[in-house]
């Protein structure tokens, strides 16, 4: 028994010695204990990027959060502190209540849309032949586009005096010199269809490579089992799909509510203000007004809405993806 | 007791400290925020300018960065934004207090806003040795309204006008009316119409004319016969329509509204000197009234709802309408065989009052170069230099250039519109939120304009919004 305690009694010592500097336990593999320089080095390796990451992201977030409680004027005169009436502003006021609600509305439509002919396109594109190879190449062009070209070229397209969209509208029986830009329901396809044909390949993309990552056996089972096309596809490819599908509507939820430069070249928010998404309302707060104030708590208001949304979007199909669920 | 010794001179030196500071900061204000303009400044090597792009004419001022050089010896950069770049580099410059720039180009919509941070110019324009050869800079040459709109302003209530606006440009009188001066224009854009001469000094189009209303086809004078020569022009099966309206939401919409309600007899500048709008009225809703029928009418191209300055430019360019109103003088395509173009006033209602705004050259307060910005934005906007920049299109501001124009010069027409046009121009409201303030009265003008709501409903919307911006803004 005394021989067995008092190996007991050093491994405690050991475990004095490492809290005291500053470690926790002795290595159980009896390695020697990781030295302050060695443990640091990894964080001198991600310093840079960090750094990067605070004076960029960080200390902006901050400044915003807190300018959003001030008056603060960009030129000259010295602002204070407001409490919430920038909030308040932001809030009540029924335009900006229309703009989150219309900007919430077009990243519904649009993502939906894009999921859905994003996982009709990686289908047929995910099988590894050469035609598709090339199919898959020139899918990427529409999402190697500026946005802001794209919707200048999509603005030539749509002239209702000498664009093509026009014209091939004409041929099949719509009125001459149709103005899309000009109607607010009209106005909201081309914008739809517009973030549709720059973004669904980027959703292709991501399912395409899920696709291709899957494993065959399930499905050479299934098959020899004598299962249909539709019955593989809804009950082997798409639940292991499922993490994919969450990855890709994620991402490109959060790029859509950063749409701008479409809707600031199309339409600038018109007609009326049918298609002012919040983007473009904090931008010309911000940008043009330099109502600092005000489109900081705008921008505060818009990060916690987000902030709720993309969690509970995980968790929806987070849920999904387990085949309890299904 | 050593500590507190310490304590004690650490204290005196913070309040020596202090008191320094605010002697200085007290000697600064005394003067203005800047010292009084020194003959002897050192000569820079190069001064730096940070100016707009086609919106005011780059090309003609680049054109003289040459001269310069040769004139002062000094190198002239020009860094060249577009519109929406331009102000937000304009405003991030001076947040930073930033010396870079030495000189700035200024939009009417931001000056209120920004006109704390630009030199006062009068003790520059009244001193001789910074006017070789041009005492007080000739500033009386420049046409009063456009001086007065663009550059005169009192820094502690930008929204005040200085009291007469036709008056020959005196820096005296400006000084003593408690305004100073804060920029030279340099580029005066007014709305101004352009006509396919070709087509009204067409036989067959004027016996057409006086068969249908039994009068003779001229340029319209009034709106009334604007709308009615738009008519008789818009033929849809051949690609003609009769003029433009630039209702598309933006600055643009807010424009040819402001020329119509000035027209009517109505506030031109959307909002009056105690903050308060001054659209919602029964000249407003006249003026949007009509506007509303143009653009419902026909006689405008498909698309015209939609349409901003740059749209309607490339339509009346092709030759798809037979007017338009612009604030540039216009080309038209290859396309158009033996068009010409001629231009003349807005037509006018009960008055007359085109929508104007000019560019002006400011000296960055910050600038380490001051006297030898204002050296430069003094030859730059001189007559001499102005008529140079001619050939080159620049839209001048003073009134002998405008008179020197010989009539063998191809935009002598243009010209000749553009100098009458700015003498009854009328301005933007002094606004330090003008940009919101635009955007309202742009949707209303949209609105009205797609039938989406009735003119004077678009207008009391647009009213109660402006009449929220305004308080917030402080008014």
């Amino acid at each position: 028994m005394k021989a067995t305690a008092a190996p007991s009694d050093a491994t405690l010592t050991v475990d004095a010695s490492c809290r005291a500097a500053g470690r926790t336990s002795a290595d159980p593999r009896g390695r020697k204990p990781l030295t302050w320089k060695k443990r640091s080095t990894p964080w001198i390796y991600m310093a840079p990027a960090m750094i990067v990451l605070l004076l960029m992201t960080v200390a902006p977030a901050i400044f915003i959060f807190y300018s959003a409680f001030r008056n603060d004027k960009i030129l000259g005169g010295v602002g204070k502190f407001v409490g919430l009436d920038n909030f308040i502003e932001a809030v009540t006021n029924a335009s900006v209540q229309h703009a989150f609600l219309i900007t919430f509305g077009f990243v519904a439509v649009a993502v939906i849309l894009e999921m859905i002919l994003g996982f009709a396109l990686a289908l047929p594109l995910a099988a590894q032949t050469r035609v598709n190879k090339v199919g898959a190449a020139l899918m990427l062009l529409p999402f190697a586009v500026t946005p802001a070209v794209a919707a200048m070229v999509f603005k030539q397209l749509l002239n209702p005096n000498y664009g093509w969209v026009g014209y091939y509208l004409g041929v099949f029986g719509f009125p001459k010199g149709i103005d899309l830009l000009g109607d607010p329901t009209s106005a909201w396809i081309v914008l739809v269809i517009l973030d549709m044909w720059q973004w669904t390949p980027f959703i292709a993309l991501i399912l395409m490579a899920g696709l291709q990552s899957l494993p065959g056996e399930p499905r050479e089972a299934a098959m020899v089992d004598g299962a249909t096309p539709w019955q593989m596809f809804r009950h082997i490819t798409f639940p292991a799909m499922v993490p994919f599908i969450a990855i890709a509507a994620v991402l490109r939820t959060i790029q859509a509510f950063k749409t701008f430069d479409s809707f600031k070249i199309l339409t600038g928010g018109g007609p009326g203000e049918s298609t002012e998404i919040i983007n473009l309302g904090i931008f010309r707060v911000g940008l043009q007004s330099f109502n600092v104030g005000l489109a900081c708590a705008l921008g505060v208001v818009f990060l916690i809405i987000l902030s709720l949304l993309i969690p509970f979007m995980l968790r929806i199909i987070g849920r999904r993806a387990d085949p309890e669920e299904m | 007791m050593i500590r507190s010794l310490d304590r004690v001179k650490r204290s005196r030196i913070v309040a020596g400290l202090g008191a320094a500071l605010t002697v200085t900061l007290l000697a600064t204000a005394c003067t203005g925020g800047s010292l009084a303009p020194s003959t002897a400044a050192a000569k820079p090597t190069e001064l730096r300018m940070l100016y707009t792009t086609d919106e005011a004419n780059s090309a003609a001022v680049a054109s003289l960065v040459p001269q310069f050089k040769e004139k002062f010896g000094i190198d002239l950069k020009i860094d060249n934004q577009p519109y929406d770049a331009l102000q937000q580099k304009v405003f991030s410059e001076f947040a930073s207090s930033s010396s870079y720039y030495d000189i700035v180009v200024v939009d009417t919509p931001w000056a209120p806003a920004l006109v704390q941070n630009l030199e006062p110019l009068s003790q520059y324009i009244q001193n001789d040795a910074l006017n070789p050869g041009s005492p007080q800079s000739n500033v009386g040459d420049f046409i009063p309204k456009v001086f007065y709109d663009t550059a005169v302003y009192n820094a502690d209530s930008p929204i005040k006008r200085y009291p007469d606006p036709t008056a020959k440009p005196d820096v005296s009188a400006i000084k003593n009316a408690g305004f100073d001066v804060y920029g030279m224009p340099i580029q005066s854009n007014v709305a101004v119409m352009a006509y396919r001469s070709d087509l009204f000094n067409d036989p067959t189009q004027k016996a057409n004319f006086k068969a249908k209303y039994g009068k003779d086809l001229a340029v319209p004078k009034t709106w009334d016969d604007y709308a009615q020569v738009a008519g008789f022009f818009t033929q849809p099966d051949k690609k003609l329509y009769g003029t433009t309206v630039m209702a598309g939401v933006g600055d643009w919409a807010t424009d040819d509204f402001k020329t119509l309600l000035a027209s009517y007899g109505g506030d031109g500048t959307l909002a009056d000197e105690s903050g308060k709008p001054a659209f919602n009225t029964p000249e407003g809703t006249q003026a949007l009234d009509y506007y509303a029928k143009l653009a419902q009418s026909g006689h405008v191209p498909p698309g015209s709802t939609s349409a901003d300055w740059g749209t309607t430019a490339e339509s009346f360019g092709s030759g798809l309408t037979a007017m338009t109103i612009n604030y540039h003088d216009l080309k038209l395509a290859d396309n158009v065989k033996g068009g010409t173009i001629g231009y003349a006033p807005v037509p006018i209602g009960k008055a007359a009052g085109p929508h104007f705004g000019t560019w002006m050259l400011s000296v960055n307060k910050n600038s380490k170069n001051k006297e030898w910005a204002y050296q430069a934005i003094s030859w730059l906007t001189a007559a001499e230099q102005q008529t140079t920049m001619t050939a080159k299109s620049l839209h001048p501001s003073r009134a002998s250039v405008f008179a020197g124009i010989k009539s063998d010069n191809p935009l002598a027409p243009f010209y000749d519109t553009l100098g009458k046009s700015l003498a009854v121009g009328v301005g933007r409201a002094r606004l330090t939120n003008y940009t919101e303030v635009s955007h309202e009265v742009a949707v209303a003008v949209n609105n009205a304009a797609t039938g989406a709501s009735s003119p004077s409903d678009a207008l009391k919307s647009a009213s109660d919004k402006v009449s929220a911006l305004l308080k917030s803004a402080g008014y």
